[in-house]
């Protein structure tokens, strides 16, 4: 096992429910996320949130952006703070930008709500473009990129705002061979940017998520009880199948996927 | 082999014009066009009896009035009553329009919208009442005739919005005032052109009414009114030829003046 260790909470979910007309979606939602901390090197931490379409993942992944109220419970951040709308960074399904503004404005408009970047906007954005392969695409809109230059663009804008927390909805429904192996990559990349970046990565493709995650969450319905729980937590690092390139190979990856299928 | 080539290509795009979505060449469309208006003008030719002016009439008779000074002076009359309308129009469906985000002014803007089934014939005395002279009768009369359908069509326009265009904004950390500036303001600036050349035809429709309240101060509705009284045939087909051909340029000069102002309107109806 890689030495590691697990230190102060940052994000917690507490008996989170949700219900719409009386039927109950979510209950009793509960998990918490620990700072990684690993011998000379920034390792941020890789969740994945599993379950089967239909499930409520994007459901608890509203209520875990703070774009949506919980019946019950509450999520908090750094502490004791209730999540709300803007404090994480959010990438939905369809990396949704605006149409109206070209990339580099759409950029500004995150970075202008970073204090921290206050004075240094252009600078950084041309910086993280040059990190990301955009610059070509800097005065270009949405319209005119590629599925994988607006994934880049919509991951960019959410981490030039400066929120610690990612939540990526789905980010490889749809993507072909190469781009998936780009957008792995890519995360893997963010994940190790700083010490305490946090991605939660709400997903149905399990073998994907597992291979660059640290910790899994498999949300499922349990018998005789309404709404969707937490039916198991997985700890890879624990497992040794967390932070290894081509993991996928490896047996002990291929027998957590099956015990995560057979579970959902 | 060339030859029987482009003979099957032509056969199929011939095809494609009565197939339903068929997709036709730019060529095949100026062809189409050109024999659909042919075909027009000769049953138009054949058909008119002595009351009904055939083409030819109208056609000399629209060569004659565009040399005309008449023409032209109730022409700008007109366009800059249209003009003005249209401006306090839009200010005016704009501010309710985006206020209609605020609960307080939606009832508001709803009752606009309802506006369009009341008939302005039935509101011109207490048009007259509230104004001081013909002037600003025909233009608070075509403003209050204009504004429910510009609402309407801006009201449409919101409802639509995508609902991740607000979590966006969300997400970014935006309040409620600043989420009402980037989605509704900015985000749809280019759609208050589209707009303005979607409802220039109704403010149009409306400019003979109006001018006939007053023909004193001209315009082509008051134009139109005088020669349809002496049963002027010729020149009204004429006149509306001349309408007919400036609500197309504006409808172009709009079209063109959003796509310059607002390049990513062209990305999205290129992509549509």
């Amino acid at each position: 096992m890689t030495t590691h260790i697990k230190s102060q909470v940052l994000l917690e979910a507490k008996n989170v429910g949700l219900s719409y007309n009386k039927k109950i979606i979510l209950r009793d939602i509960n998990f918490c996320i620990k700072d990684i901390i690993r011998p000379e090197m920034k390792q941020g931490q890789v969740v994945s949130l599993i379950g089967r379409s239909g499930i409520g993942k994007t459901q608890l992944f509203k209520i875990l952006s703070g774009l949506q109220q919980a019946s019950t419970g509450n999520v908090t951040i750094h502490g004791d703070k209730n999540v709300q709308a803007g404090d994480m960074g959010v990438i939905f399904q369809n990396y949704y930008l605006f149409e109206w503004r070209t990339v580099y404005q759409s950029l500004l408009l995150a970075v202008k709500k970073n204090y921290d970047l206050k004075g240094k906007e252009d600078e950084t954005i041309h910086q993280y473009a040059a990190d990301f392969h955009l610059t070509e695409e800097l005065k270009k809109y949405p319209q005119q990129l590629s599925g994988g230059q607006r994934q880049r663009v919509s991951i960019i804008q959410q981490l030039l705002k400066g929120s610690n927390f990612l939540l990526l909805d789905e980010p490889f429904s749809g993507l072909d061979v190469y781009v998936l192996e780009k957008v792995t990559e890519l995360l893997l990349q963010v994940s190790v940017s700083d010490e305490r970046k946090t991605l939660i990565i709400v997903s149905h493709d399990i073998s994907t998520s597992v291979a660059i995650s640290d910790t899994v969450i498999i949300l499922g319905n349990e018998a005789g009880k309404a709404g969707a729980t937490i039916k198991q937590e997985i700890d890879l690092i624990e497992r040794d199948l967390a932070w290894k390139k081509g993991i996928k190979k490896e047996k002990a990856f291929i027998e957590t996927v099956e015990e995560i299928k057979a579970c959902l | 082999m060339r030859e029987q080539s482009d003979q099957k290509y032509k056969n199929i795009n011939m095809k494609n014009i009565f197939k339903p979505f068929g997709k036709i060449s730019k060529q095949t469309i100026i062809a189409m066009i050109a024999l659909q208006v042919m075909a027009t003008l000769l049953i138009w030719h054949t058909t008119s009896n002595g009351l009904i002016p055939k083409p030819g009439t109208v056609a000399m008779a629209f060569g004659k009035l565009l040399t005309t000074k008449l023409l032209l002076d109730n022409m700008l009359v007109s366009l800059v009553l249209t003009l003005k309308a249209m401006l306090y129009s839009i200010i005016i469906t704009l501010f309710f329009a985006y206020t209609s985000v605020i609960p307080f002014f939606k009832t508001i803007a709803q009752f606009i919208v309802k506006c369009r089934y009341l008939t302005l014939t039935g509101l011109i005395f207490i048009f007259t009442l509230l104004t001081k002279d013909g002037s600003e009768l025909k233009l608070s009369l075509l403003v209050f005739g204009i504004v429910p359908f510009f609402t309407t069509s801006f009201l449409a326009v919101i409802l639509n919005i995508d609902k991740q265009e607000y979590e966006l904004c969300k997400t970014l950390g935006y309040n409620n005032w600043q989420t009402l500036y980037e989605v509704i303001i900015v985000g749809k600036a280019d759609q208050v052109f589209e707009i303005l050349r979607q409802n220039f035809a109704i403010s149009w429709l409306m400019i003979t009414m109006v001018e006939g309240l007053s023909m004193s101060e001209g315009g082509i509705g008051s134009l139109l009114i005088k020669y349809n009284k002496y049963n002027d045939l010729t020149n009204v087909i004429a006149l509306q030829l001349v309408i007919f051909l400036i609500g197309l340029c504006f409808d172009f000069l709009l079209g063109t003046t959003r796509h310059w102002l607002f390049p990513h309107s062209k990305l999205k109806q290129a992509t549509a």
